[in-house]
Protein backbone atom coordinates (compact mmCIF):
# COMPACT_ATOMS: atom_id res chain seq x y z
CA UNK A 1 0.00 0.00 0.00
CA UNK A 2 3.18 2.29 0.70
CA UNK A 3 4.62 1.30 -2.15
CA UNK A 4 1.88 1.82 -4.09
CA UNK A 5 1.32 5.36 -2.06
CA UNK A 6 4.87 6.12 -2.82
CA UNK A 7 4.36 5.42 -6.75
CA UNK A 8 1.29 7.51 -6.99
CA UNK A 9 2.35 10.51 -4.62
CA UNK A 10 6.21 11.13 -5.57
CA UNK A 11 7.26 14.09 -6.80
CA UNK A 12 9.82 14.85 -9.34
CA UNK A 13 13.58 15.84 -8.67
CA UNK A 14 14.22 19.57 -8.66
CA UNK A 15 14.69 20.93 -11.98
CA UNK A 16 18.45 21.29 -11.62
CA UNK A 17 21.43 20.53 -9.15
CA UNK A 18 24.25 21.71 -9.04
CA UNK A 19 27.04 20.27 -6.71
CA UNK A 20 30.31 21.78 -5.57
CA UNK A 21 33.13 20.34 -3.10
CA UNK A 22 34.59 23.37 -0.62
CA UNK A 23 37.73 22.53 0.73
CA UNK A 24 40.44 24.16 2.71
CA UNK A 25 41.39 27.51 2.35
CA UNK A 26 38.81 28.20 0.10
CA UNK A 27 39.50 26.12 -2.98
CA UNK A 28 36.51 24.03 -4.65
CA UNK A 29 36.99 21.29 -6.52
CA UNK A 30 35.01 20.14 -9.63
CA UNK A 31 32.08 17.51 -9.46
CA UNK A 32 29.52 16.79 -12.21
CA UNK A 33 26.50 18.49 -12.29
CA UNK A 34 23.64 16.49 -13.84
CA UNK A 35 20.48 17.95 -15.65
CA UNK A 36 17.35 17.01 -13.65
CA UNK A 37 16.49 13.71 -15.97
CA UNK A 38 19.07 12.04 -17.21
CA UNK A 39 18.63 9.21 -20.26
CA UNK A 40 18.53 6.54 -18.11
CA UNK A 41 16.39 8.05 -15.36
CA UNK A 42 13.45 8.55 -18.68
CA UNK A 43 14.38 5.32 -20.16
CA UNK A 44 13.80 3.41 -16.40
CA UNK A 45 10.32 5.38 -16.16
CA UNK A 46 9.06 3.90 -19.43
CA UNK A 47 10.46 0.91 -18.59
CA UNK A 48 8.56 0.39 -15.13
CA UNK A 49 5.08 1.67 -16.87
CA UNK A 50 5.64 -0.78 -19.53
CA UNK A 51 7.72 -0.04 -22.54
CA UNK A 52 9.70 -3.86 -22.79
CA UNK A 53 12.18 -1.61 -25.17
CA UNK A 54 13.18 0.94 -22.74
CA UNK A 55 15.50 -1.83 -20.90
CA UNK A 56 17.80 -1.72 -23.51
CA UNK A 57 18.13 2.24 -23.83
CA UNK A 58 18.44 1.77 -20.01
CA UNK A 59 21.49 -0.63 -20.23
CA UNK A 60 23.40 1.55 -22.60
CA UNK A 61 23.11 4.99 -20.51
CA UNK A 62 24.47 2.86 -18.06
CA UNK A 63 26.77 -0.56 -18.28
CA UNK A 64 30.21 1.33 -19.92
CA UNK A 65 29.92 3.67 -16.75
CA UNK A 66 28.90 0.79 -14.14
CA UNK A 67 31.40 -1.74 -16.41
CA UNK A 68 34.31 1.06 -15.65
CA UNK A 69 33.45 1.29 -12.51
CA UNK A 70 33.39 -2.72 -11.38
CA UNK A 71 36.75 -3.16 -13.71
CA UNK A 72 38.39 -0.81 -11.75
CA UNK A 73 37.54 -2.73 -8.58
CA UNK A 74 37.80 -5.54 -9.75
CA UNK A 75 40.99 -5.75 -12.20
CA UNK A 76 39.00 -8.55 -13.69
CA UNK A 77 37.05 -8.42 -16.68
CA UNK A 78 35.33 -11.63 -16.47
CA UNK A 79 34.27 -10.29 -12.83
CA UNK A 80 33.67 -6.72 -14.21
CA UNK A 81 31.06 -8.42 -16.52
CA UNK A 82 29.40 -11.00 -14.26
CA UNK A 83 28.73 -8.16 -11.73
CA UNK A 84 27.29 -5.47 -14.40
CA UNK A 85 25.09 -8.54 -16.07
CA UNK A 86 23.74 -9.00 -12.20
CA UNK A 87 23.26 -5.30 -11.35
CA UNK A 88 20.99 -5.08 -14.99
CA UNK A 89 19.38 -8.01 -13.91
CA UNK A 90 18.33 -6.49 -10.65
CA UNK A 91 16.92 -3.51 -11.67
CA UNK A 92 14.99 -5.50 -14.22
CA UNK A 93 13.27 -7.39 -11.16
CA UNK A 94 12.66 -4.02 -9.56
CA UNK A 95 10.91 -2.76 -12.79
CA UNK A 96 7.65 -2.89 -10.86
CA UNK A 97 8.76 -0.94 -7.79
CA UNK A 98 10.51 1.95 -9.17
CA UNK A 99 9.31 4.75 -7.89
CA UNK A 100 8.16 8.03 -10.44
CA UNK A 101 11.02 10.69 -10.44
CA UNK A 102 13.42 8.80 -8.67
CA UNK A 103 17.41 9.08 -9.91
CA UNK A 104 18.69 5.67 -11.84
CA UNK A 105 22.60 6.40 -11.67
CA UNK A 106 22.57 6.47 -7.38
CA UNK A 107 20.51 3.21 -7.54
CA UNK A 108 22.36 1.45 -10.51
CA UNK A 109 25.55 2.25 -8.60
CA UNK A 110 24.47 1.32 -5.18
CA UNK A 111 23.32 -1.95 -6.57
CA UNK A 112 26.48 -2.82 -7.99
CA UNK A 113 28.60 -1.80 -5.15
CA UNK A 114 26.55 -3.80 -3.05
CA UNK A 115 27.07 -6.55 -5.17
CA UNK A 116 30.78 -6.46 -5.50
CA UNK A 117 30.89 -6.04 -1.51
CA UNK A 118 28.97 -9.11 -1.14
CA UNK A 119 31.16 -10.85 -3.84
CA UNK A 120 34.18 -9.91 -2.10
CA UNK A 121 33.12 -10.98 1.10
CA UNK A 122 32.23 -14.14 -0.53
CA UNK A 123 35.35 -14.88 -2.23
CA UNK A 124 37.67 -13.15 0.75
CA UNK A 125 39.29 -11.32 -1.69
CA UNK A 126 41.17 -7.49 -1.60
CA UNK A 127 40.06 -4.86 -3.30
CA UNK A 128 42.61 -3.83 -6.17
CA UNK A 129 43.03 -0.77 -7.97
CA UNK A 130 44.00 -1.23 -11.40
CA UNK A 131 45.70 1.35 -13.51
CA UNK A 132 42.68 2.80 -15.75
CA UNK A 133 43.07 6.03 -15.40
CA UNK A 134 46.45 5.89 -16.23
CA UNK A 135 45.39 5.85 -19.79
CA UNK A 136 42.44 8.32 -18.93
CA UNK A 137 44.91 10.73 -17.55
CA UNK A 138 47.30 10.62 -20.40
CA UNK A 139 44.03 10.70 -23.42
CA UNK A 140 44.16 14.16 -21.70
CA UNK A 141 47.64 15.02 -22.43
CA UNK A 142 48.64 14.15 -26.19
CA UNK A 143 51.92 15.03 -25.47
CA UNK A 144 54.42 12.21 -25.34
CA UNK A 145 56.42 14.00 -22.19
CA UNK A 146 52.60 14.39 -20.57
CA UNK A 147 52.17 10.41 -21.26
CA UNK A 148 54.71 9.36 -19.15
CA UNK A 149 54.30 12.09 -16.20
CA UNK A 150 50.47 10.97 -16.36
CA UNK A 151 51.56 7.70 -15.87
CA UNK A 152 53.84 8.50 -12.73
CA UNK A 153 50.84 10.34 -11.80
CA UNK A 154 48.47 8.01 -11.84
CA UNK A 155 50.91 5.50 -10.11
CA UNK A 156 51.23 7.55 -7.57
CA UNK A 157 47.72 8.25 -7.23
CA UNK A 158 46.80 4.92 -7.01
CA UNK A 159 49.03 4.16 -4.25
CA UNK A 160 47.89 7.37 -2.09
CA UNK A 161 44.16 5.88 -2.86
CA UNK A 162 45.01 2.51 -1.82
CA UNK A 163 46.64 4.03 1.46
CA UNK A 164 43.32 5.90 1.93
CA UNK A 165 40.66 4.85 4.65
CA UNK A 166 37.88 3.09 2.99
CA UNK A 167 35.39 5.70 3.91
CA UNK A 168 37.24 8.60 2.13
CA UNK A 169 38.20 6.39 -0.74
CA UNK A 170 34.78 5.21 -1.74
CA UNK A 171 33.68 9.12 -1.82
CA UNK A 172 36.70 10.28 -3.81
CA UNK A 173 35.89 7.19 -6.54
CA UNK A 174 32.33 7.59 -6.77
CA UNK A 175 32.56 11.89 -7.44
CA UNK A 176 36.27 11.72 -9.35
CA UNK A 177 36.36 8.34 -10.90
CA UNK A 178 33.04 7.89 -11.95
CA UNK A 179 31.28 11.45 -12.21
CA UNK A 180 28.59 11.00 -9.65
CA UNK A 181 27.49 14.11 -7.92
CA UNK A 182 28.03 14.62 -4.30
CA UNK A 183 23.95 14.10 -3.75
CA UNK A 184 23.98 10.93 -5.29
CA UNK A 185 27.34 9.27 -3.95
CA UNK A 186 25.99 10.19 -0.29
CA UNK A 187 22.62 7.94 -1.97
CA UNK A 188 25.05 5.21 -2.91
CA UNK A 189 27.11 5.41 0.10
CA UNK A 190 23.81 5.52 2.58
CA UNK A 191 25.09 9.18 4.27
CA UNK A 192 24.59 12.68 3.93
CA UNK A 193 25.88 15.04 1.52
CA UNK A 194 28.02 17.01 4.16
CA UNK A 195 29.42 13.51 5.15
CA UNK A 196 30.21 12.50 1.77
CA UNK A 197 32.12 16.09 1.23
CA UNK A 198 34.11 15.97 4.61
CA UNK A 199 34.91 12.58 2.92
CA UNK A 200 36.50 13.39 -0.34
CA UNK A 201 37.88 16.57 0.86
CA UNK A 202 39.56 14.79 3.42
CA UNK A 203 40.77 12.17 0.05
CA UNK A 204 41.63 15.14 -1.88
CA UNK A 205 43.87 16.49 1.24
CA UNK A 206 45.49 13.69 1.95
CA UNK A 207 46.01 12.96 -1.72
CA UNK A 208 47.38 16.57 -1.89
CA UNK A 209 50.01 15.54 0.26
CA UNK A 210 51.18 12.54 -1.10
CA UNK A 211 51.08 13.74 -4.62
CA UNK A 212 52.97 17.30 -3.94
CA UNK A 213 54.02 18.74 -7.41
CA UNK A 214 51.51 16.52 -8.99
CA UNK A 215 48.70 18.50 -7.92
CA UNK A 216 47.47 20.10 -10.71
CA UNK A 217 46.03 16.80 -12.14
CA UNK A 218 43.56 17.00 -9.17
CA UNK A 219 42.23 20.49 -9.45
CA UNK A 220 43.06 20.50 -13.34
CA UNK A 221 40.78 17.48 -14.41
CA UNK A 222 36.99 16.93 -14.40
CA UNK A 223 35.51 13.77 -13.71
CA UNK B 1 37.44 3.80 -21.79
CA UNK B 2 36.98 -0.07 -21.32
CA UNK B 3 33.39 -1.03 -22.80
CA UNK B 4 31.66 -4.16 -21.68
CA UNK B 5 31.34 -6.55 -24.64
CA UNK B 6 28.93 -6.46 -27.16
CA UNK B 7 27.74 -10.55 -26.30
CA UNK B 8 27.39 -9.26 -22.30
CA UNK B 9 24.73 -6.60 -23.88
CA UNK B 10 23.15 -9.84 -25.98
CA UNK B 11 23.22 -11.97 -22.83
CA UNK B 12 21.45 -9.23 -20.42
CA UNK B 13 18.90 -8.11 -22.74
CA UNK B 14 18.38 -12.11 -23.42
CA UNK B 15 18.07 -12.52 -19.74
CA UNK B 16 15.33 -9.99 -19.18
CA UNK B 17 13.11 -11.47 -21.89
CA UNK B 18 13.74 -14.87 -20.21
CA UNK B 19 12.18 -13.60 -17.01
CA UNK B 20 9.24 -11.27 -17.26
CA UNK B 21 8.55 -9.19 -14.76
CA UNK B 22 5.11 -7.18 -14.42
CA UNK B 23 5.29 -3.43 -15.21
CA UNK B 24 4.67 -0.94 -12.11
CA UNK B 25 0.99 -0.96 -12.48
CA UNK B 26 0.43 -4.60 -11.98
CA UNK B 27 2.93 -4.54 -9.22
CA UNK B 28 1.42 -1.81 -7.47
CA UNK B 29 -2.09 -3.95 -7.27
CA UNK B 30 -0.17 -6.89 -5.89
CA UNK B 31 1.89 -4.95 -3.35
CA UNK B 32 -1.40 -3.29 -2.50
CA UNK B 33 -2.77 -6.59 -1.86
CA UNK B 34 -0.31 -7.97 -0.06
CA UNK B 35 -0.01 -5.49 2.38
CA UNK B 36 -3.79 -5.35 2.58
CA UNK B 37 -3.80 -9.00 3.81
CA UNK B 38 -1.13 -8.66 6.18
CA UNK B 39 -3.08 -5.50 8.05
CA UNK B 40 -6.52 -7.60 7.29
CA UNK B 41 -4.25 -10.42 9.54
CA UNK B 42 -4.33 -8.10 12.36
CA UNK B 43 -8.04 -7.86 12.64
CA UNK B 44 -8.70 -11.69 11.66
CA UNK B 45 -6.75 -12.63 14.72
CA UNK B 46 -8.63 -10.18 17.12
CA UNK B 47 -11.88 -11.58 15.92
CA UNK B 48 -10.50 -14.96 16.27
CA UNK B 49 -9.45 -13.81 20.19
CA UNK B 50 -13.15 -12.71 20.83
CA UNK B 51 -13.11 -9.23 19.02
CA UNK B 52 -12.69 -5.88 21.15
CA UNK B 53 -13.83 -5.74 24.74
CA UNK B 54 -13.59 -3.14 27.31
CA UNK B 55 -12.63 -6.07 30.32
CA UNK B 56 -13.68 -2.36 33.06
CA UNK B 57 -11.92 -0.02 31.36
CA UNK B 58 -13.25 3.09 30.67
CA UNK B 59 -14.40 3.58 27.40
CA UNK B 60 -12.93 6.95 26.94
CA UNK B 61 -9.63 5.34 27.37
CA UNK B 62 -9.95 2.70 25.15
CA UNK B 63 -11.21 5.03 22.11
CA UNK B 64 -8.46 7.19 23.47
CA UNK B 65 -5.93 4.84 23.00
CA UNK B 66 -6.51 3.69 19.87
CA UNK B 67 -7.36 7.23 18.43
CA UNK B 68 -3.72 7.88 19.38
CA UNK B 69 -2.00 4.70 18.85
CA UNK B 70 -3.75 3.55 15.20
CA UNK B 71 -2.56 7.06 13.56
CA UNK B 72 1.18 6.08 15.02
CA UNK B 73 0.85 2.80 13.42
CA UNK B 74 0.16 4.64 9.76
CA UNK B 75 2.87 7.56 10.34
CA UNK B 76 5.37 4.41 11.34
CA UNK B 77 4.65 2.39 8.51
CA UNK B 78 4.72 5.44 6.13
CA UNK B 79 8.11 6.74 7.58
CA UNK B 80 9.34 2.84 8.02
CA UNK B 81 8.35 0.86 5.52
CA UNK B 82 7.58 3.66 2.76
CA UNK B 83 10.90 4.32 0.58
CA UNK B 84 10.12 8.14 -0.05
CA UNK B 85 11.26 9.32 -3.50
CA UNK B 86 14.16 7.64 -3.85
CA UNK B 87 15.09 3.73 -5.09
CA UNK B 88 17.41 3.60 -2.21
CA UNK B 89 14.96 4.01 0.26
CA UNK B 90 14.90 6.56 3.77
CA UNK B 91 18.27 7.81 5.06
CA UNK B 92 19.81 5.35 7.62
CA UNK B 93 19.46 7.93 10.34
CA UNK B 94 15.36 8.17 9.45
CA UNK B 95 15.13 4.96 9.83
CA UNK B 96 16.89 5.15 12.77
CA UNK B 97 14.86 7.59 14.21
CA UNK B 98 11.44 5.01 13.30
CA UNK B 99 12.98 2.14 14.59
CA UNK B 100 13.75 4.30 18.03
CA UNK B 101 10.96 6.43 18.07
CA UNK B 102 7.88 4.43 17.32
CA UNK B 103 8.22 2.28 20.37
CA UNK B 104 8.85 5.60 22.35
CA UNK B 105 6.20 7.65 20.54
CA UNK B 106 3.77 4.57 21.91
CA UNK B 107 4.86 4.63 25.52
CA UNK B 108 4.88 8.58 25.50
CA UNK B 109 1.09 8.40 23.53
CA UNK B 110 -0.37 6.09 26.01
CA UNK B 111 1.38 8.20 29.25
CA UNK B 112 -0.61 11.04 28.09
CA UNK B 113 -4.03 9.09 28.01
CA UNK B 114 -3.13 7.54 31.01
CA UNK B 115 -3.09 10.66 32.82
CA UNK B 116 -6.41 11.70 32.00
CA UNK B 117 -7.77 8.33 33.40
CA UNK B 118 -5.41 8.02 36.33
CA UNK B 119 -7.80 4.86 37.80
CA UNK B 120 -6.17 2.66 35.51
CA UNK B 121 -2.83 2.89 36.11
CA UNK B 122 -3.39 0.44 38.82
CA UNK B 123 -4.90 -2.77 38.21
CA UNK B 124 -4.06 -6.88 38.65
CA UNK B 125 -1.91 -7.53 36.05
CA UNK B 126 1.17 -9.55 36.96
CA UNK B 127 3.65 -11.45 34.77
CA UNK B 128 1.97 -13.72 33.29
CA UNK B 129 -0.20 -11.18 31.67
CA UNK B 130 2.66 -9.49 30.58
CA UNK B 131 3.94 -12.08 29.08
CA UNK B 132 0.59 -12.97 27.47
CA UNK B 133 0.17 -9.52 26.02
CA UNK B 134 3.67 -9.70 24.86
CA UNK B 135 3.50 -13.16 22.71
CA UNK B 136 -0.12 -11.59 21.41
CA UNK B 137 1.28 -8.40 20.17
CA UNK B 138 4.18 -10.32 18.13
CA UNK B 139 1.84 -12.73 16.97
CA UNK B 140 -0.21 -9.75 15.84
CA UNK B 141 2.40 -8.48 14.29
CA UNK B 142 3.24 -11.51 12.32
CA UNK B 143 1.12 -10.33 9.49
CA UNK B 144 2.58 -6.77 9.08
CA UNK B 145 5.72 -7.86 9.40
CA UNK B 146 6.17 -10.53 6.55
CA UNK B 147 3.60 -8.54 4.37
CA UNK B 148 5.93 -5.57 4.35
CA UNK B 149 8.89 -7.70 4.01
CA UNK B 150 7.17 -9.52 0.88
CA UNK B 151 7.04 -6.45 -0.49
CA UNK B 152 10.41 -4.74 -0.12
CA UNK B 153 12.88 -7.92 -0.39
CA UNK B 154 15.80 -7.79 -2.58
CA UNK B 155 15.26 -3.70 -2.09
CA UNK B 156 17.86 -2.30 -0.18
CA UNK B 157 21.30 -2.12 -1.47
CA UNK B 158 22.38 0.97 1.32
CA UNK B 159 21.37 0.26 4.64
CA UNK B 160 18.93 -2.96 5.19
CA UNK B 161 19.00 -3.56 8.90
CA UNK B 162 18.40 -0.56 9.51
CA UNK B 163 15.63 -0.50 6.59
CA UNK B 164 14.39 -3.68 8.79
CA UNK B 165 14.59 -2.66 11.90
CA UNK B 166 12.60 0.69 10.51
CA UNK B 167 9.90 -1.41 9.02
CA UNK B 168 9.46 -4.15 11.42
CA UNK B 169 8.72 -1.49 13.88
CA UNK B 170 5.83 -0.30 11.60
CA UNK B 171 4.55 -3.91 11.83
CA UNK B 172 5.13 -4.24 15.83
CA UNK B 173 2.89 -0.82 16.12
CA UNK B 174 0.14 -2.37 14.03
CA UNK B 175 0.22 -5.34 16.71
CA UNK B 176 0.58 -2.86 19.81
CA UNK B 177 -1.96 -0.36 18.41
CA UNK B 178 -4.42 -3.42 17.93
CA UNK B 179 -4.26 -5.27 21.31
CA UNK B 180 -5.83 -2.74 23.75
CA UNK B 181 -8.78 -3.22 22.04
CA UNK B 182 -9.02 -6.91 23.51
CA UNK B 183 -6.79 -6.24 26.74
CA UNK B 184 -8.25 -5.59 29.70
CA UNK B 185 -4.92 -4.14 32.13
CA UNK B 186 -3.55 -0.99 32.37
CA UNK B 187 -0.81 -0.45 34.26
CA UNK B 188 2.04 1.32 33.74
CA UNK B 189 4.29 -1.73 33.59
CA UNK B 190 1.95 -4.06 32.04
CA UNK B 191 1.60 -1.25 29.19
CA UNK B 192 5.92 -1.54 29.15
CA UNK B 193 6.57 -4.45 29.12
CA UNK B 194 2.99 -6.29 27.26
CA UNK B 195 2.70 -4.01 24.86
CA UNK B 196 5.56 -1.34 24.08
CA UNK B 197 8.41 -3.68 24.53
CA UNK B 198 7.55 -6.47 21.58
CA UNK B 199 7.56 -3.24 19.30
CA UNK B 200 10.79 -2.79 20.39
CA UNK B 201 11.86 -6.21 19.87
CA UNK B 202 10.26 -6.57 16.56
CA UNK B 203 12.92 -3.77 15.73
CA UNK B 204 15.15 -5.91 16.84
CA UNK B 205 14.33 -9.07 14.93
CA UNK B 206 13.95 -6.83 11.97
CA UNK B 207 17.22 -5.36 12.16
CA UNK B 208 18.60 -9.24 12.15
CA UNK B 209 16.13 -10.24 9.16
CA UNK B 210 16.47 -7.04 7.47
CA UNK B 211 20.08 -8.01 6.43
CA UNK B 212 18.89 -11.42 5.07
CA UNK B 213 15.70 -10.43 3.45
CA UNK B 214 16.36 -6.47 2.09
CA UNK B 215 19.81 -6.50 1.20
CA UNK B 216 20.72 -7.03 -2.66
CA UNK B 217 22.49 -10.68 -3.41
CA UNK B 218 24.29 -11.69 -5.91
CA UNK B 219 22.12 -14.87 -7.27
Amino acid sequence: MFDGLSVAFARPPPAARTSDLSGARGRSYPVTVRPARTEADVAMEKYAIGDAAAFAVVYDALAPRLYGYLLRQTRDPASAEDLLQQTMLHMHRARSRFLPGAEVTPWAFAIARRLLVDGLRRTKREVLFDTGDADAGASRSPKADDLVHAREVASRIQRALAELPQSQRAAFELIKQEGLTVAEAAQVLGTTVAAVKLRAHRAYAALRTALGDAEPWLEGSKP
Amino acid sequence: MSRPSPELRARVLAAVRAEPVPSRPAGTWRSVAIVALGLGSVVLLGQAGGGPQLRERPLGYVVALALVWLPIATLATWAGFGRGRSMLGRPAGWSFAVAVGTPAALLVTWLGVAVAWPETMQDASGGQAHLVCLLATLLLSVGPLVAFFVVRRGGDPVAPHLSGAATAAAAGAWGAAALPLFCGFTAPLHIAVGHVLPVALMAALGALLGGWVFAVRAR
